[in-house]
């Protein structure tokens, strides 16, 4: 059977009026082919595989035997598939076996690929369904955020929600995600805060305005001296935030420690200077980049929840300011909450400044007062008469809250014009006040809201007012009752009447919460009200239109994290004695934009999909650049670059995924290896055998990982996977635990990052791995097109959903091309 | 086996005549209409992230020795030593798990959180199995304290039994407040308007989702039940709110605390934890140190999780071992305190009727392997001093859900099951 009769027989599965003669005719045919697909298939296996995959070797836990010469079901087909997936690859018979010839080899992978699309043709109408699923945290906040028009720079609703369940890295699976009584019970403190953040303040808050010139106490560790040397009369920042026993790290107003009165924007200007930034000091001692600008940051602070010269779990970068080396004003205009006080930063000040002050001393003794001992009398010597880089702050001017325009978008979301009145205490008609909730319900649940529920949200507000609260409260209370609701929470997806097509209100979500993780927009709304999301035309145009959109950062993100699980760097922080870089200049951060960036291009320009296995350009900041070894942009931001060489292109050279798939303290090619066979190529190992002899890392003699997993290798049942795992690991054994180049461990161990792929192909190193990945691109594509279909679609594949992966894989060059081919898919449209 | 009756069926006689016992003072007032057993169990389970290293934790002495041979401590077990007759110590449990890192959150439940679902207590942790029983005669049924942060997410020890972790309490300041604080006259009343606000939006999402359901399939039915039974659950937990509002926080006996990281902040833990229990606030608490304790905090250059990847090298075992030794130091402080507080209406203490684990889900770090876990267990009326060595692994292997059976019907849990278990643990003794 031709690719061709598969594709068209899907189309009529679809449209669902296959007649019962074509089906017939299906039937006939597919038995028929079934016929010679086992008297190719049987003897083959006889031949090439059973020796070691059958009841009693299990090699790689697979046994052959008692497979049916036919796919019977998804299970066999799962066996069938594995089967094509290994000659398609050469990985089997291993090199060492006899081999079938190229002919012999040809034919049974056309009668296996026959095989497999007959068997999803009979298939077509059984796909996989996405059960009801919760919002997860991020879509949660970015829907309220879309839905209200709030600001959540701060603001972040979902802080105490549990931590969301994930699969295989994804965090949108309908199935895993659970909804527990603890998540309920933020779901009602949650919806209290987003409603209030909306509707309140019902006046207008007045600009106050508040200016501080002196008595700039910070912290006690330097209070004292900073007494002495300047009377606080200036802030002085020393520390970068990631120094861990920071002084001078945050300098906070403690006079203003009680924050602003009212939400909204405040404009702060500030009298500031770079201080000693060409300090006279050795510079890889003090560290800090002679060539650049001093960057003075601005973060909230809450006197609540901590010290305020200490970090808090909430700050958000505000603002960034480069510095002259002399005073002078700036301003800029940041968000902040009510209670909330700015806290200044030093970007790219020094490093754990603690150790620094007796470090300085004792470098430069000579040029500091004999005899002095303890850290109290060093830091003092430091401050008063070292020339450390430093940034002083001599004036701070708040000003604010700035509302503009008023009333909110919010208020005006919710409550139209009648804001106005409404928040002078006038009371609405019992008939505008359903108005006003059918509205919010509406948008609320992505779809018209049914007469029978919002008479269930109107009871609350008469119940309500009832209580005695006013009109505007009751319609508030209504507003948390819309949003506690199981049809805002939950993505219900209803099919057509009697088909498996989505609801064009189904659909238009599904493609939002996929592109935006986020609620559908008007323009959405409007397309599935007029019909039109079944039109592939306008299904493309959509995509385009979302991606272009900023709200599509959520899906750069989203899919990063599901894809290759960005979303755990960090989880194992790198060792601060030997990757004390990672904390200086913020490096998780610089990598994860690095990827970002990376795959927001690629989707821009449409790039080949085969720049994730190799590229020759990368996007890096100064210090990202540094830690790569390539030439250095000026400046703080983030910029692309021509790679000199190949080793840094893909994304098997970006910091993220080298961090993330070490541990923070070592590599270990195992862990690289299934990390990269389970996110990278798709192919995930299985998992070891219980009886295993765990490896006992011993890092006192002279012995490489490698001649270590040499050993474990010896042993059959382990060399088995580990002929398919180690090779890859090895290639990236170059990389140290944060991604940095290297070419020994300490000690002068020198790394063999060479290796021999389970079809006897070989390598010398990563750069030779990646041209060898080239040439087996069919199967990265593959894994990607996988993944990105669970993310789109909130659930794991299942076996009938390969032949669309595959389809869109081929028919997709670059990364956009991908997005589209996954939308326009059977599996995407249906549920 | 102990001749004497285990206090587990005099509970049961006694919770039956339902005693009247005065008000015990210091342990807060109870509410009205509880039935008091004559004495409360208590539970607190301690759980580290990286495990003991091996070569410091197991004694070396023959079964039964600890209590007999005071000479016989290990180093990890010194600072024990005055509670010799106090604890036990289990060699060889485990739950026959692998997964290094990703499988110590099976410390308390036996089973990885992603094959909860197939159990049939949904993966339930001992400790919240445990507060099941207890139910709502205590404001809190139980308290969890550790941290989302941490190697991948922390120790995370404690589970329902829908497969969601317990949202831990960050840090000493905030377990205070809410242990110890109350609102103002004004703020309670806003807090009952508030309770009675949430309770209605219940009842119409209740509605919403009733609606909803009869528009679903059995799957997305199946999975709207996890809602529905949240808001049941959350309709519990209001009228419980409802009802402890009225009852006065007991006095904090203690300032508020600041925070200050894990290892400093883990003294105080342990303080809040033991006047938690003291007043009655709770008869349950777990106790998460997870890879946010700092080593810098006890002056150790290299990072926690560093060195627990000592790779045999001495220098990095020495100081894991000092790190490993603080926590124990800690532990043993939290049983002196229980140790000489006295258990109102009794001549016992409250370690006498608190069974305090501690151990951790890893066995091995080097080696990241989870067998051989380090178990100990203190006070709760077991008989207590000595290595309780069980058959090698590749004997016939005890389960260590088999040790949380004996302690749950301890706790006077009627139950025979725990996870993987196969019946109680033999050889653990009651008094």
């Amino acid at each position: 059977m031709s690719l061709f009769h598969t594709a068209r027989w899907c189309g009529f599965a679809v449209a669902i009026t296959a007649s019962i003669a074509a089906a017939n005719e299906q039937h006939e045919k597919t038995a028929v082919e079934k016929s010679t697909t086992a008297m190719l298939v049987e003897p083959f296996l006889e031949r090439f595989c059973i020796e070691c995959h059958n009841a009693d070797q299990r090699k790689g836990d697979r046994d052959f035997e008692e497979l049916p010469s036919e796919i019977s079901d998804d299970d066999s087909l799962v066996d069938f598939q594995d089967i094509l997936d290994q000659l398609n690859v050469a990985e089997m018979p291993p090199p060492e076996s006899v081999q079938p010839t190229d002919a012999d080899r040809l034919r049974i992978v056309q009668a296996l690929t026959d095989a497999i699309g007959g068997y999803h043709a009979e298939k077509a109408n059984v796909g996989g369904r996405t059960v009801l699923r919760r919002l997860n945290s991020r879509e949660y906040r970015n829907t309220v955020r879309d839905l209200l028009q709030i600001d959540t720079t701060i603001f972040d609703p979902t802080l105490r929600f549990p931590r969301d369940q994930t699969v295989e890295h994804l965090d949108n699976i309908g199935d895993a995600l659970v909804t527990s009584s603890y998540l309920l019970a933020n779901y009602l403190d949650a919806a209290e805060a987003v409603i209030k953040r909306a509707i309140y303040p019902l006046e207008k808050p007045t600009v106050k305005q508040w200016s501080f010139r002196d008595n700039f106490r910070q912290q006690p560790e330097v209070d004292n001296v900073h007494k002495q040397v300047n009377g606080f009369k200036h802030m002085t920042l020393y520390d970068v935030i990631g120094a861990d026993k920071p002084e001078g790290a945050y300098g906070p107003i403690l006079e203003f420690a009680q924050g602003v009165p009212a939400d909204g924007i405040y404009e702060i200007r500030v009298r500031a200077e770079a201080v000693n930034r060409l300090h006279p000091y050795d510079e890889s001692f003090v560290g800090t980049d002679r060539d650049e600008p001093f960057r003075l940051g601005i973060v909230p602070g809450d006197q609540t929840a901590g010290e305020l010269h200490l970090h808090q779990a909430v700050e958000p970068l505000l603002a960034e300011i480069e510095l002259a080396d002399e005073p002078k004003w700036y301003t800029v205009r940041i968000p902040l909450q009510r209670g909330l006080t700015p806290r200044f930063t030093f970007r790219n000040g020094l490093m754990d400044v603690r150790g620094l002050w007796t470090k300085l001393i004792k470098k430069y003794p000579d040029q500091f007062p004999r005899n002095l001992s303890g850290i109290v009398e060093y830091r003092r010597a430091a401050i008063s008469q070292g020339k450390l880089p430093q940034i002083h702050i001599h004036e701070i001017e708040i000003r604010g809250p700035i509302v503009d325009p008023w009333p909110t978008a919010s208020q005006r979301m919710l409550l139209g014009d009648d804001f106005v009145r409404v928040a002078k205490g006038e009371s609405l008609s019992e008939e505008q006040l359903r108005h006003y909730i059918g509205r919010f319900a509406s948008h609320a649940y992505r779809r018209q809201a049914s007469g029978l529920e919002i008479d269930q949200i109107m009871r609350v507000v008469k119940l309500q007012s009832e209580r005695g609260t006013s009109s505007l409260e009751a319609f508030a209370d209504g507003c948390k009752t819309i949003l506690c609701s199981p049809n805002f929470l939950m993505l219900a997806e209803p099919t057509e009447q009697d088909q498996n097509t989505l609801t064009q209100d189904a659909l238009a979500s599904r493609l939002s919460y996929f592109l935006w993780s986020s609620t559908p927009d008007e323009t959405l709304r409007q397309l599935a009200n007029e019909g039109q999301l079944s039109d592939d035309e306008v299904l493309r145009s959509q995509v385009r239109r979302l991606l272009e959109d900023p709200r599509s950062e959520a899906f750069i993100r989203g899919f990063l994290d599901s894809w290759l699980a960005l979303r755990d760097l960090g989880s194992a922080p790198p060792d601060r004695g030997d990757f004390v870089d990672f904390y200086r200049h913020e490096l998780g951060e610089a990598m994860r934009t690095e990827t970002e960036l990376f795959f927001r291009t690629m989707l821009k320009e449409n790039l080949d999909l085969n720049n994730f296995i190799d590229s020759n350009f990368t996007f890096v900041n100064r210090p990202l650049a540094k830690h790569y070894g390539i030439d250095a942009p000026a400046g703080a931001d983030f910029h692309r670059v021509t790679l000199p060489d190949r080793r840094r292109g893909g994304l098997l050279g970006q910091a993220s995924v080298l961090t993330v798939s070490a541990n923070g303290i070592d590599t270990s090619p195992v862990v690289r290896g299934v990390w990269m066979l389970e996110n990278f190529l798709g192919t995930p190992p299985s998992p070891p055998p219980p009886d295993v002899q765990p490896l006992d890392p011993d890092t006192r003699g002279a012995t490489s990982i490698r001649d270590q997993l040499s050993k474990h290798r010896q042993t059959p049942t382990c060399y088995e996977c580990h002929r398919k795992i180690d090779p890859l690991g090895f290639a990236l054994e170059n990389y140290d635990p944060i991604g940095r180049w290297r070419s020994s461990y300490g000690r002068n161990v020198p790394i063999d990052p060479s290796g021999e792929l389970p079809d006897g192909k070989t390598f010398g190193d990563i750069v030779q791995l990646k041209e060898i990945l080239m040439d087996r691109n069919v199967q990265v594509k593959r894994s990607i097109a996988q993944k990105m279909l669970a993310y789109a679609t909130g659930r794991q594949v299942v076996p009938s959903d390969r032949f669309h992966i595959d389809r869109a894989a081929n028919a997709a060059t670059g990364a956009r091309d991908l997005v589209e081919q996954i939308v326009l898919s059977e599996p995407f449209r249906n549920n | 086996m102990t001749p004497f009756h285990s206090p587990r069926r005099l509970f049961l006689k006694a919770a039956g005549v339902s005693v009247a016992l005065p008000a015990l003072e210091s342990r807060g007032k109870s509410l009205a209409s509880e039935t008091h057993s004559p004495l409360p169990r208590r539970m607190v389970c301690i759980g580290n992230e990286f495990g003991m290293y091996p070569g410091a934790f197991w004694p070396t002495a023959p079964q039964n020795q600890v209590g007999a041979n005071p000479e016989a401590l290990s180093p990890l077990l010194e600072p024990l030593r005055r509670h010799r007759k106090d604890f036990t110590v289990f060699s060889h449990l485990d739950h026959g798990l692998n997964g290094g890192h990703f499988a110590v959150h099976t410390f308390l439940t036996g089973v990885k959180s992603t094959d909860a679902k197939s159990m049939v207590d949904g993966g339930i942790s001992l400790d919240q199995r445990a507060a099941e029983h207890v139910g709502s005669q205590t404001r809190f049924p139980s308290l969890t304290v550790g941290s989302e942060s941490g190697l991948h997410g922390g120790c995370r020890i404690s589970w329902t039994r829908t497969g969601t972790r317990v949202p831990p309490i960050a840090g000493p300041r905030e377990l205070f407040r809410r242990l110890f604080v109350d609102g103002g006259a004004n703020e309670k009343s806003q807090a009952f308007d508030r309770l009675d606000l949430q309770g209605s939006i219940l009842d119409a999402v209740m509605g919403d989702a009733k609606d909803l359901s009869r528009r679903l399939n059995p799957n997305d039915r199946r999975k709207l039940d996890e809602y529905l039974s949240s808001v049941r659950d959350v309709e519990l937990k209001l009228d419980l709110d409802r009802r402890w509002q009225n009852v006065p926080k007991p006095n904090a006996l203690i300032d508020e605390p600041t925070d200050l990281g894990l290892t400093r902040d883990l003294p105080k833990l342990y303080d809040l934890i033991a006047l938690a229990l003291q007043t009655d606030s709770t008869r349950i608490a777990t106790l998460e140190i997870g890879g946010s304790f700092a080593a810098s905090d006890l002056g150790i250059k290299k990072g926690y999780h560093s060195l627990s990847h000592h790779g045999q090298v001495q220098a990095n075992i020495d100081l894991l071992v000092q790190i490993e030794k603080y926590q124990v130091e800690q532990y043993a402080r939290f049983l002196d305190r229980l140790a000489s507080t006295v258990e109102p209406d009794s001549d016992g203490s409250l370690l006498d009727r608190t069974m305090v684990l501690f151990g951790s889900g890893m066995g091995n770090a080097n080696s990241h392997t989870n067998h051989d876990l380090p178990i100990i267990l203190a006070g709760g009326g077991f008989r207590h001093g000595k290595l309780l060595e069980l058959p090698e692994p590749s004997l016939q292997r005890v389960p260590l859900s088999n040790l949380y059976v004996s302690m749950l019907q301890q706790f006077g849990v009627e139950t025979d099951t725990f996870a993987n278990s196969t019946g109680t643990l033999r050889g653990l003794e009651t008094i």
